[in-house]
């Protein structure tokens, strides 16, 4: 893509610029090359691999799976259309927790465009916000989201990351660097997988792979991104009620898969919407796992707690790990996947592990984490950081 | 949410890291250590600074007749040469008797008096105990007390030991193949290359510690205080979080800086594009510790002093890359990491196409352009680090206050603990487990290792 680019000016697109002309709205431009019409989506040959994305980042509420408010830091991306002047009006108060799931293909240039619209609760915060890709290999400081090294963005305005893919398929997530250890424990994170080249190939009975294997060793029929994250209930309490923050004493007691403790990870509807967020879903992303009968499954395993790390196991189905934070686990021609039946990820790994349904009965499977005091919301048991799979018959479930 | 007095005194600190940075880069270099084959540690009684600015009561091992240190004095030994280390005991008589086990080594232990792992020294006995043992395999270790371990490792009675092969270091410069800008094999510009194991695949051009330590500050009050009844190791929690021995900003400073003199190791990783850098990662903690690495993976080699290898001759052929590795207790982990740049889609020097290249440039990114427009600096935030300008070995421009601490224009990447809790200094934020790689172009002025 880079020779399309030619003299190196960006297209920078907004509608209100289109319109008004650039003394306008200095503040939230939104960059993505190649778009001609402000619908974040390119328009002009020899930009067929650009990926644009808008996406803010702020404040809002989570709600637990025994009632539980939580006050949340978090992204939510901007739906296409929504004119610059309108992106703080209809996006404060619309944390996600987990954020938007960004999908890419190898060879994706994404241009992520994050906004900092404010804390509306904590009003009296002024904290600056970024996008930190965690594990992309060979970054450069400016995208890296960094608060030390890079530029990071006020409340008003927007800051245009770029990221190639070419060569780096994998499981990733991504998260907001500044002030780390209160913006990642107040929520701001999000999951960020890259589908290998090799995807659409028949190889070996499948056209979708964890990575490009060239024997299709770690090709799948069925996908789930598994964020685990957690939240320690003192820690936001003391947040929404403007007091020291607890961080030696911080200790997670809400455990989450994409943002949800059990039940709620099977429940298949966004949540999370209560008037104190305007009625916004901020808990989107289910953990809902259905898979046939003699299929094979691909959990996309990332930890994202600041506190805990966690060992996680599918209950009645063997586990194949095929890669660990976002490589193919291969040492030249040797493939280095193990068996097993559990799998540790630490905070800030990843695990790719495929899960071969053959012969397996129909039924109902169970995901979870084996630290078992971890399965809790709050002071409720039998929740937590727990899932359900749901093996059909090879025709599929009725 | 920082509260002001803290932000504030964790900017001063780091002003004062970043002056060092600039006024005398020649500390950088290596490991700080000692070396030899005959070893004379002492354990004392003394106090560290913490991040926040709190002071600690510790145990700890000096070198013969220095003060203690955390950690430990790093051992750097060679493979197959035989050694002793010789331990006496000069810690108040309340913290009893004391020992150091060698995992990974088959060790002689004479004098003292038997203990349950090892033979051990008495408080006062100037004969002490005398450990012997030849170090057959290179790698990183640990040692540590072996009494009453739950306390005293705690206190701090913990350090590294560091063996290196046999194998010849060999000149020459980096050939990563057609893809990069290679210099000349003969360029004077280039490190030697150096060998963790005895194999072609372990070779590094600098090699950085990272010791990895945790500390409860209740434990070591009680101590202090004499409280030694009501000393319960089962509660400790961990509220500080150490990368040789400093809290982060501390990491930074100068190695022997006389601020800390009883932690005299810095935590400081430098490069230069298409170097590579051996990580030597201690862990000596209640709880294990993922060390995330910003700007590129590590390819880990070993652990506990054994190459990842199918066998004899194969090399490090069971190695595997991560962006984060876990730092289990007790455990030490031997990694490689390099950075170029390569696949990021533009140019990281800024160059307009017919430009000469720099050293171990990615030649497809040549001339291609910035990808996007940067606000305008009223909008942004910029880090300490920052330069003003995105690109590698440039300046941009900074408003009056900021404090400069990038004067080489390097790509600064954190390195640093993904349980994020641990990146604060006993409740204060920002601390812990943090350091800050600095890549560098080659046009600056480093350290020959």
């Amino acid at each position: 893509m880079g020779k399309m680019r030619g003299s190196g000016i960006v297209v920078l697109v907004s509608a209100l610029l289109l319109v008004s002309g650039a003394a306008l709205a200095q503040n939230l431009m939104v960059q993505c090359p190649g778009d001609t019409d402000g619908d974040m989506i390119p328009d002009l040959p020899g930009y067929e691999n650009v990926v644009c994305k808008h996406v803010t980042a702020g404040d809002g509420y989570a709600v637990m799976p025994d009632g539980k408010l939580m006050y949340t830091f978090g992204f939510s991306e901007v739906p296409a259309g929504t004119t610059e002047p309108r992106v703080f009006a209809e996006r404060q108060l619309k944390a996600e927790f987990t954020g938007p799931h960004i999908v890419l293909r190898e060879g994706d240039e994404l241009y992520l465009n994050l906004t900092n619209v404010g804390m509306v609760a904590r009003p009296d915060l002024f904290d600056a916000h970024s996008v930190h890709w965690h594990g992309i290999p060979n970054q450069g400081s400016i995208f890296d989201g960094l608060p030390e090294s890079a530029p990071t963005v006020v409340i008003g305005a927007t800051f245009p990351y770029y990221y190639s893919t070419a060569g780096r398929p994998g499981t990733y997530f991504y998260h907001c660097h500044v002030e780390v250890s209160e913006h990642m424990q107040m929520g701001m994170v999000g999951a960020l997988d890259v589908l290998p080249a090799q995807d659409g190939t028949p190889i070996g009975g499948f056209t979708k792979f964890a990575y490009n294997d060239g024997d299709g060793s770690t090709g799948y029929d069925v996908s789930k991104t598994l964020i685990l994250a957690g939240f320690d209930s003192n820690f936001h309490d003391k947040h929404i009620r403007v007091q020291p923050l607890p961080f030696a004493d911080m200790l997670d007691d809400y455990h989450t898969i994409n943002g949800r403790g059990y039940p709620d990870t099977i429940n298949p509807n966004p949540l999370g919407s209560v008037p104190e967020n305007n009625n916004h879903f901020s808990q989107k992303h289910d953990s809902v796992i259905t898979v046939n009968q003699n299929q094979r499954l691909l959990l996309r395993i990332a930890n994202i707690s600041t506190t805990h790390l966690f060992t996680v196991r599918v209950l009645g189905i063997p586990m194949k790990v095929v890669g660990l934070d976002a490589k193919l686990l291969r040492n030249g021609a040797t493939d280095l996947y193990f068996d097993t039946d559990s799998v540790t990820v630490s905070g800030g790994q990843a695990a790719d592990v495929l899960l071969d349904t053959t012969n397996v009965a129909p039924g109902t499977y169970f995901f979870y984490t084996t630290n078992v005091g971890e399965l809790i919301n709050g002071g409720e048991e039998r929740g937590g950081m727990m899932t359900e799979i749901v093996v059909c018959p090879p025709g599929g479930c009725a | 949410m920082i509260s002001s007095p803290t932000r504030y005194r964790s900017i001063l600190a780091l002003v004062a890291a970043g002056l060092i940075l600039v006024v005398a880069p020649g500390a950088f270099a290596a490991i700080q250590g000692v070396t030899g084959t005959s070893f004379n540690l002492v354990a004392r009684q003394d106090r560290i600074t913490l991040g926040d600015g709190d002071s600690m009561l510790m145990w700890g091992y000096a070198n013969g007749a220095g003060r203690m240190q955390y950690p430990g004095p790093t051992l750097i030994l060679q493979q197959g040469v035989p050694v002793t280390v010789k331990l006496t005991n000069q810690l108040p008589a309340a913290a009893g008797n004391v020992s150091i086990v060698f995992p990974g080594h088959q060790v002689t232990a004479v004098g003292g008096v038997s203990g349950v792992l090892t033979r051990e020294a008495v408080v006062g006995d100037p004969e002490g105990v005398t450990y012997a043992f030849t170090p057959t395999e290179p790698g990183t270790y640990i040692y540590h007390s072996g009494t009453r371990m739950d306390l005293q490792v705690e206190m701090g009675l913990v350090g590294a030991i560091i063996v290196r092969s046999t194998t010849a270091s060999t000149s020459g410069c980096p050939n990563l193949g057609a893809a990069f800008n290679n210099l000349a094999g003969g360029d004077p510009r280039c490190l030697e290359t150096k060998y963790a194991y005895n194999h072609a695949g372990t070779g590094y051009h600098r090699e950085f510690l990272f010791f990895q330590t945790d500390l409860d500050p209740k434990l070591h009050r009680l101590v202090e205080f004499g409280r030694f009844n009501r000393i319960d190791t089962t509660e400790g929690f961990a509220t500080c979080w150490f990368l040789n021995g400093r809290n982060f900003p501390d990491t930074l400073a100068e190695a022997g800086v006389p601020w800390l003199p009883t932690q005299p190791y810095n935590c400081s990783p430098i490069m230069r594009p298409g170097e590579t850098i051996l990580v030597r990662m201690v862990t000596a903690t209640r709880d294990p510790h993922p060390l995330h690495f910003h700007g590129n993976h590590v390819r880990v080699i070993a652990r506990d002093g054994r190459m990842l290898s199918s066998g004899p001759g194969n090399g490090p052929d069971l190695s595997f890359e991560n962006y984060t590795v876990i730092g289990n207790p007790g455990q030490t982990v031997d990694a490689l990491f390099t950075w170029t740049g390569e696949g990021m889609g533009w140019d990281i020097y800024g160059h307009a196409p017919g430009d000469p290249e720099q050293p171990y440039e990615v030649l497809a990114d040549h001339g291609t352009p910035f990808p996007v427009v940067l606000p305008a600096r009223d909008d942004l935030v910029l880090g300490q680090f920052y330069s003003g300008s995105p690109f590698m070995g440039s300046q941009g421009s900074l408003p009056p206050g900021h404090p400069g601490l990038n004067a080489a224009g390097g790509f600064f990447f954190m390195w640093h603990s993904h349980t994020e809790k641990e990146l604060s200094n006993n409740n204060i934020f920002p601390g812990g487990l943090i350091t800050l790689l600095n890549v560098v172009p080659w046009t600056a002025e480093l350290p020959v290792e």
